[in-house]
């Protein structure tokens, strides 16, 4: 049992993809433009992160080891492209602020990372939590960073203005602002996780 | 009883330290910054007590209490940041702006990498675009020269010559020419524009008087300057000029407005965040030259200065590479070359 | 169980089997959303052309004509012309720029929407709602440019420019008024077309004379072509 906990929680603070790992940066800059955009792209990934988690995990002995990034990566690519027929049909929202994103999950180091380094050593469920905690981690990293950008470049938060837009910072929604905001929240976290 | 100080040679200490060179380069900013306050009366007076105040209080701050070291702000390097910020910022700026562009100045562009010395990019730039970026209509709202007349918030503004040159390059429209200011006034420093970016002649002088100090080389203004005028040239030769508009004028144009003169001889030279050999130096002006004038005739912004130094700052580690020379090494004579 | 060793039949076999199974799985997740995802898309033009004219119950949009490279939609609510929705490209500060203007039957302007842009961002990007915000005089909502002149008033022109960013708003007035011109020359055509519709509708009915001329017509087309 205690495995199962120290595999959810290691994705949520130890190794945070984004603060942590430091992978899956595309993403991650690209549509942290508002809390809710960073949480919706966390989502999707999580969503994909669990399927091919827990697929790979279950087909981890049918594929033999000289093949085995093709069939990850074919694995994942299907998921992503349900992902991103669901959210056409039905979400067409958040498919137009995120559709030129949801394609890269595919190419996301972490999917292809914790296939590789988690799902293809270790049963689906342990594979499910892994892909759950790490997917997790990462909506909740976004949605911070989404959370700060918004609030800072255009004075509101989860769309509710706090102040005036006239006083944002317009730099914070755009690509410059999303490595500063990225590299303070990570040396604020590194400096916290420390202690 | 003083400690014996035992270090490798060399032995023989020339008197020189980062508090007499940036003293040097602020004596050498006054006589723009005497022509500034002439044009923009209390503005000019304003915006440069806060700027300063600002990032000295800043760097104070932050390496008292962020970093808990003994605060460097003796060396006169806060105060010099915030005269050139103050110099790039349009001086009817609202003080809360000032404050975030110093703030980010030094304490983004500065101590975040480890204070002077360890930072990659142009303190005052880095405040400087940030705020470009993020309040564009603020930073992009120049006053026109008013002297000591009216509040300092609500003067009048207008458009500097930068945005009717990159009107008439771009739309071959040579109906804005006779709203460009005479060279004469802008060799003077009668136009609108940043604080101290308007007198090419004051900035000259203080240039001058930098490389007659000995505190910059002559590669880096040079380079910036010769690259700007045949790029100017060339756009002129190609046709690209409308009517009204001949070549040289364009090129005088090209090198006495906006930022040109300020950015070639004090702000890309600044020690920390350029080349160190002769040949890496002029690559980087040359750099600079080129960006500058991308962004001038084609960009998004009427002025390219400050991102040209950034994006070259960044550089700055490759350029290093550029025949570096060991430290003690006689300079060989180059051989004749033979025919 | 032990991993399959990786010789080329296992290979092969394995490959196929995974690639078989997506393939399975996404084609049939495609036929199941390709409805929805097509009326998403229309919906969405239809939204745009719609949110720029004028609010008439029932509006149907005709077939797209382009005129000049810009596209009109003519809307009809029954019958009857209500206005006409023009997708007009032009040159702004920082590159081409895309706009939707909506006019009524009288040549005022409804709404407009940017569809695509490349100014400059929190200066020329402003005309997404710049000319749609009522304050002093920055607003062409509801004005024709036949009463209003659509320059900026730095230019003698009856409509304030966005601060700091005369060269977008020259282009965007400007824009509008080649929306206008193109609504214009339509308006005839638009016309004529809605009193084709309303004799066609009558001799639609009216049987055998319609028919013999329909037949006389029809070889002469075939020759033309």
């Amino acid at each position: 049992m205690s495995k199962a906990l120290n595999t959810f929680t290691n994705g949520l603070l130890r190794e945070n993809p984004t603060f942590g790992l430091v992978l899956g940066m595309c993403p991650t800059l690209a549509t942290t433009t508002s809390a809710i955009n960073g949480m919706s792209m966390g989502l999707a990934t999580l969503f994909v992160l669990v399927c091919s988690n827990v697929v790979i995990s279950l087909l981890r002995n049918l594929i033999p080891d000289k093949v085995h990034i093709p069939a990850y990566i074919v694995v994942i690519a299907s998921f992503v492209t349900m992902v991103q027929l669901l959210m056409q049909a039905y979400l067409p929202a958040i498919y137009e602020t995120l559709g030129l994103f949801i394609p890269l999950i595919v190419v996301n180091c972490i999917v292809l990372g914790r296939a590789e380094a988690f799902a293809a050593k270790n049963n689906a469920g342990l594979s499910a939590l892994d892909g759950l905690g790490m997917g997790l981690g990462f909506t909740l990293s976004l949605t911070v960073l989404g959370a700060v950008r918004e609030l800072l470049g255009s004075g509101m938060c989860f769309n509710m203005p706090v102040f005036p837009e006239n006083y944002g910072m317009l730099i914070f929604v755009l690509a410059p602002g999303a490595f500063i905001a990225l590299a303070y929240l990570m040396a604020l976290i590194q400096k916290l996780m420390k202690k | 009883m003083k400690p014996l100080i035992v270090a490798p040679a060399p032995h023989v200490h020339s008197g020189d330290s980062v508090r007499k060179n940036m003293l040097l380069v602020i004596a050498a900013l006054i006589p723009a910054y005497a022509v500034s306050v002439v044009s923009f009366g209390w503005g000019a007076l304003i915006t440069m007590l806060i700027s300063v105040a600002a990032c000295v209080l800043t760097e104070w701050l932050i390496a008292k209490y962020l970093l808990k070291e003994q605060p460097t702000i003796g060396d006169c390097s806060a105060i010099l940041t915030g005269m050139l910020l103050a110099f790039n910022l349009p001086s009817n700026l609202p003080w809360w702006l000032i404050i975030i562009g110093a703030v980010v100045a030094i304490g983004v562009g500065k101590m975040t990498f480890g204070g002077l010395g360890q930072n990659p990019f142009n303190p005052a730039l880095v405040g400087r675009v940030f705020l470009l970026i993020s309040f564009p209509v603020q930073m992009t709202t120049w006053p026109l020269p008013q002297g000591f007349k009216g509040s300092y918030v609500d003067a009048e503004t207008g458009a500097t010559p930068l945005y009717y040159l990159k009107h008439l390059v771009k739309e071959h429209d040579g109906s804005v020419v006779s709203d460009l200011v005479p060279l004469k006034d802008a060799l003077f420093g009668f136009m609108g524009g940043s604080l101290g970016e308007v007198c090419a002649l004051a900035l000259l002088a203080g240039g001058i008087f930098l490389i007659c100090t000995r505190v910059i080389t002559w590669h880096i203004p040079v380079s910036i300057l010769a690259t700007a005028a045949l790029f100017a040239a060339v756009t002129g030769w190609c046709g690209a000029l409308p009517e009204g508009m001949c070549t040289s004028q364009y090129v005088a144009y090209t090198l006495l407005t906006g930022g040109m003169m300020l950015g070639a001889f004090f702000m890309a030279t600044d020690y920390v965040t350029s080349p160190m050999t002769a040949w890496g130096k002029i690559v980087f002006g040359a750099g600079i030259g080129l960006i500058v004038m991308i962004i001038r005739t084609w960009g998004a912004y009427p002025e390219g200065m400050s991102f040209a130094i950034l994006i070259m700052n960044a550089c700055v580690p490759l350029l290093d590479k550029i025949r570096p020379q060991r430290f003690g090494e006689k300079v060989k004579k180059q051989q004749p070359a033979t025919k | 169980m032990k991993r399959l060793e990786s010789n080329l039949t296992n290979m092969v076999l394995s490959l196929t089997v995974v690639a078989l199974a997506a393939a399975a799985l996404l084609g049939g997740l495609y036929v199941v959303t390709a409805e929805p995802i097509a009326k998403q898309k229309q919906e969405k033009q239809q939204a745009a052309i719609i949110s720029v004219l004028p609010a008439v119950e029932g509006l149907t949009i005709g077939e797209p004509e382009t005129l000049d490279g810009m596209t009109l939609y003519k809307a009809f609510a029954g019958e009857t012309w209500e206005g006409t929705a023009v997708e007009v490209a032009e040159n702004g500060f920082g590159g081409t720029f895309k706009v939707m203007v909506g006019f009524d039957k009288e040549g005022n302007v409804v709404n407009y929407e940017v569809l695509e842009h490349q100014e400059t961002p929190g200066l020329g990007d402003h005309m997404t709602s710049w000319f749609k915000t009522d304050k002093n005089r920055q607003s062409v909502i509801g004005k024709s440019p036949e009463t209003t002149k659509f320059v900026v008033s730095k230019d003698g022109g009856d409509v304030d420019a966005i601060t700091a960013a005369t060269i977008s708003s020259r282009a965007f007035l400007r824009a509008v008024e080649k929306a206008y011109a193109a609504y214009k020359s339509g308006e005839v055509q638009a016309v004529s077309g809605a009193s084709i519709l309303q004799q066609e509708a009558p001799a639609a009915g009216s049987g055998t004379e319609a028919d013999t001329e329909g037949a006389e017509q029809q070889p002469i087309n075939d020759t033309q072509l």
